[in-house]
């Protein structure tokens, strides 16, 4: 039977939404469920100002059966069949009729008993308390309450419709009775609709004004769009959060094409595209990543006959990019160089000082950057760059925009002549925003931006400013992912403890923690952003976990290594090797360290395998060194067969100590060769729990 | 519709659904949230509709009169309705309505941007509402006010009565607008926005006002002392626009500002619970 609920709440913010609407359905079908009822489908669809869960339910809970037994059947009856006490007393404590009693074989032999059917209750009754209380129970990143209510909700709540089997489901929420109607287009179309089913609903609020299904009105805006731009040849700059936005936000989607004056097309393309998305929340247009003199708006209507709108929006823009303009012409009045002074008054953090010790500081880390990573000529412009990134900050520009930070430096240097590379790096400092965002282009945006993140993290860290659970204030999981993108995208080969050990000496004394703790915290920090990167590119836990076991050395071979054993886990020498390195490990458990002569070593099968030993550790070292782990890894299988052999014939732990910690030498250099490659300990083979050894 | 006209629509709208109408205050404030018709009104049980215009001086958006969007002194039509409605919003649409818009040929959204108000204490939940891509009120459910939770919950309405003005004449120059009939914006604001400027930005004495943030905060605390909050409330007023003109003159750093900052919202928390005491507290 169809369910329909429809929370009417005032324009919620579309993040809101999405995690209200996932909470809503997650918390009913636990309840349908508790409640063993059958559902046969259960979806949502919303706008900002409803909250829509359609679902195919059973019309009650299932029929319950029951058995209850008594006493064994040969006490029960006697032998002319006639019914005995125990089987009248045990009747008769039911409350039934000795006759209904009937034999059933159980595990434990024949016993007399009977069968119970239990009518299930109607949905509808466990809707009218499991919905209300899946509401009520919801919970949003800000709560708020209004008027003299008690419910504390994203945004006021309204109405409720709640129908189940073409007839309404009542409860109460606040003083707020649901019922089986709703209303249209607030602003267009506000009359009152009545919906006894989903379909009747879908399309009565249509007729009023509102499409319900989010992703058609997606549709509706992309096809518009489409259709205006195909004449003009151009497309979309692209802005998933801001179609996301609009989609959420409008009931009946209307785009309509504004135009501004050419003239304003003089500004860079960002700052453009900036005051359209975030001043006017319309999407700029773009030819060959040029900017024309359009944008895109969504309009909460059906048409602009009369070209208001329109025109309302171009008024708004204008201003904003007169204002655009304003700040542009102002601020390159002004050389970075001789803001910088400035900056001594920003402050990045109470103890950690102002951006201008920030500056003096990313000078130093971009420095040893550049040595180590094949930068030595770009050093000299990099260090002009980590003087200069962050003096954007007292531009009106960025005051005005804070989101084109580093960008707006970047522009200005270009537009003051410095020289390209320095231009580029400001540019890029701040990327990449996100893991979907791309990484900083050029060698030196990528080396300040690591610079800028890890001196940010390890100060955070190094003044006991703890990252936990939902509290982030500095974005520090953001920054450390933006390390770890970078290492891999560019390939950079830099031994990462140094480098922090580096950042803690360039703060000095500003650092209470103790170097060896902040040390610790940020290793884990970083092992807990490596496996979630990881993990989204959809690799096996155990697989990440054995990589990251190798050790945070090189965070571009901890990416190498995992991304070795995420390639040969097919193979079919995989998991014998697995379960050859488990047996290797388990010999070894407590054993100490012991010194290999191979003078000692006297049967053929152990001789063997030291060569094959020796010939595989010739060939992986370089191997290693250069981060070819897959082929590293491939080598190292070779080892399989002469080990095989080893623990067949030859008896490790032999009696005669010598002979004995010589084996257990060899096997401890086999394994500190693994070790070098993944912890292979970490990683699961079918029939196996982790870590279990055999 | 001239603005005075504008004026004159919300006041008779407001005045009907039964808003008493304030008079102005006479302090100089940032908004109009923090005259005492609105910070009092909404702290404690009893139930409250108010409308007024207030004059609000931000003096870091002081342009010389040289932009013709932003001044550093602008008006704000400010409507407190407590507790709030259940058909607040439809009241708020039915006043635009009232102003002659039709709004079947416009775009009205209700965008998401919730007002926070540091030196007050204060906070709420809500939206800028923009007809055709221009942010003409802010619509806020009061939370906290003077660092005290609210309750009944007031709806705040707040018409930026220059922006509205602009939409209805259709005009891109602030200056342009007309206040009555034969008087223009530039006739009135037009030297006083080139004068203040001057003095927001250059002519400020950074000294005096200093010492006058440091005189109010003193009587403020005095006058606490005597269980005088309605006076102790004013001389935060006046630290507050102090610390605003100093921030103008670029001369609070970033300490500095967290701590003045704070200095006032303790004296208004001060002033609040004053306030509720013998009202009891929500």
């Amino acid at each position: 039977m169809e369910f329909l609920l429809e929370i009417n709440v005032e324009e919620m913010p579309s993040s809101h939404v999405r995690t209200a609407l996932d909470d809503l359905k997650e918390r009913l079908g636990r309840e349908l469920a508790a409640a063993k009822i059958a559902v046969s489908s259960l979806s949502a669809w919303s706008t900002c100002r409803r909250l829509i869960l359609i679902g195919d339910f059973a019309e009650s809970q299932a029929v319950r059966e029951g058995l209850v037994t008594g006493p064994p059947k040969s006490a029960a009856y006697a032998p002319d069949g006639s019914p005995t006490p125990a089987a009248l007393g045990f009747a008769r404590s039911k409350g039934i009729d000795v006759a209904q009693l009937e034999v059933v074989t159980t595990e434990r032999g024949e016993y007399v008993g009977f069968r119970t059917v239990q009518q299930g209750k109607p949905t509808a009754e466990i809707l009218a308390k499991a919905v209300p209380l899946a509401i009520t129970s919801l919970s949003f990143p800000k709560m708020m309450r209004w008027g003299t209510g008690t419910l504390k909700f994203s945004r006021p709540v309204r109405n409720i419709l709640c129908v189940f089997g073409g007839h309404s489901v009542r409860f109460e929420i606040d003083g707020l009775i649901s019922g089986d109607t709703t209303t249209g287009h607030k602003i267009r179309d506000p009359r009152p609709i009545r919906a006894a089913s989903i379909e009747d609903y879908k399309s009565a609020l249509r007729d009023a004004l509102v499409i319900v299904d989010p992703d058609e009105r997606r549709r509706m805006i992309l096809d518009q769009i489409a259709a205006l731009l195909a004449p003009l040849g151009a497309a979309l700059y692209p802005d998933a959060g801001l179609l996301r936005k609009l989609a959420n936000d409008v009931e009946y989607p209307f785009v309509f094409l504004g135009s501004f004056p050419e003239d304003y097309l003089t500004l860079p393309i960002e700052i453009l595209s900036t005051a359209m998305r975030e001043g006017l929340k319309v999407f700029s247009v773009v030819r060959d990543g040029r900017q024309l003199p359009y944008f895109l708006g969504v309009a909460d209507t059906r048409a602009d006959a009369k070209g208001f709108i329109r025109k309302g929006n171009e008024r708004v823009l204008k201003a904003r990019l007169e204002d655009a303009r304003f700040f542009w012409n102002q601020d390159i009045k002004t050389s970075l160089k001789k803001r910088a002074p400035a900056l001594k008054h920003v402050l990045f953090q109470e103890k950690l000082g102002s951006y201008d010790d920030k500056a003096q500081r990313l000078k130093k880390i971009a420095a040893y950057l550049a040595k180590r990573n094949e930068g030595e000529k770009i050093a000299k412009d990099l260090g002009l760059a980590a003087e200069l990134c962050k003096t954007d900050l007292v531009t009106d520009m960025v005051r005005e925009f804070p989101s084109l930070q580093g960008k707006v430096g970047g522009l200005y240097a270009r537009a003051e002549g410095l020289p390209d590379t320095v231009a580029s790096a400001i540019y890029e400092h701040y990327l990449p925003q996100s893991l979907e965002d791309e990484s900083p282009a050029t060698l030196a945006g990528a080396l300040l931006s690591i610079a800028d993140k890890l001196d940010s993290i390890i100060g955070v860290v190094g003044v006991g400013i703890q990252t936990t659970g939902s509290s982030d204030p500095f974005g520090l999981r953001r920054n450390a992912q933006g390390v770890c993108k970078i290492v891999i995208d560019r390939k950079l080969g830099f031994s990462f403890p140094r480098l922090v050990d580096k950042v803690i000496a360039v703060y000095g004394d500003r650092l209470k923690r103790p170097k060896a703790e902040i040390l610790d915290y940020v290793r884990d920090f970083f092992v807990g952003r490596l496996k979630y990167l990881h993990e989204r590119r959809d690799i096996r836990y155990d697989l990440i976990g054995a990589g990251l076991g190798a050790g945070l050395e090189n965070i571009y071979h901890v990416h190498l290594r995992i991304k070795a054993l995420d390639a040969l886990k097919a193979s079919p020498q995989f998991e014998p090797f697995i379960l050859m390195t488990k047996r290797v490990n388990n010999i070894l458990a407590g054993q100490p360290a012991c010194a290999l002569n191979a003078d000692l070593l006297v049967e053929k099968e152990e001789r063997d395998l030291y060569s094959a030993f020796g010939i595989v550790k010739e060939n992986v070292g370089p191997l290693i060194s250069h981060g070819d782990f897959a082929q590293a890894q491939k080598i190292v299988f070779r080892l399989q067969p002469a080990l095989n052999v080893f623990f067949e014939k030859v008896l490790v732990m032999a009696k005669e100590a010598p002979v004995r910690k010589n084996r257990l030498a060899l096997l401890q250099a086999i394994r500190k060769i693994l070790l070098q490659m993944a912890d292979y300990s970490q990683v699961v083979v079918e029939g196996e729990k982790p870590g279990a050894g055999r | 519709m001239s603005l005075q006209n504008l004026i004159l629509n919300l006041q008779k709208f407001w005045a009907d659904q039964g808003c008493y109408l304030a008079p102005t205050y006479d302090l100089e404030v940032g908004a109009g949230t923090m005259t005492p018709d609105t910070f009092f009104r909404v702290l404690g049980p009893r139930p409250w509709k108010v409308a007024y215009v207030q004059p609000s001086r931000r003096p870091t958006d002081g342009r010389y009169g040289e932009n013709p969007n932003r001044v550093q002194k602008h008006h704000q039509f400010q409507v407190i309705v407590k507790p709030s409605p259940a058909n607040i919003q439809a009241m708020y649409i039915d006043s635009l309505t009232a102003l002659g818009i039709d709004l079947r040929d416009h775009d009205l959204k209700f965008d998401e941007d919730d007002w926070e108000s540091p030196t007050i204490g204060a906070w709420g939940v809500g939206w800028s509402v923009m007809l055709d891509g221009l942010e003409i009120t802010q619509f806020t459910y009061f939370q906290q006010a003077g660092g005290l939770d609210v309750f009944p919950i007031p709806a705040e309405i707040t018409y930026g009565l220059e922006r509205l003005e602009m939409f209805l004449e259709e005009k891109d120059n602030i200056y342009d607008l007309q206040w009555s009939d034969d008087v223009t914006y530039r006739d009135l604001h037009l030297k006083e926005e080139r004068q203040f400027s001057e003095y927001n930005f250059v002519q400020a004495t950074v000294k005096s006002l200093r010492e006058s943030f440091a005189l109010a905060e003193k009587e403020a605390g005095q006058l606490l002392g005597k269980g005088l909050f309605l006076p102790a409330y004013d001389m935060c007023l006046k630290c507050s626009h102090a610390f605003n003109l100093l921030d103008a003159r670029g001369a609070i750093s970033v300490t500095e500002r967290v701590k003045m900052i704070a200095q006032i919202r303790t004296l208004v928390n001060q002033v609040a619970l004053k306030f509720v005491e013998p009202e009891g507290r929500p």
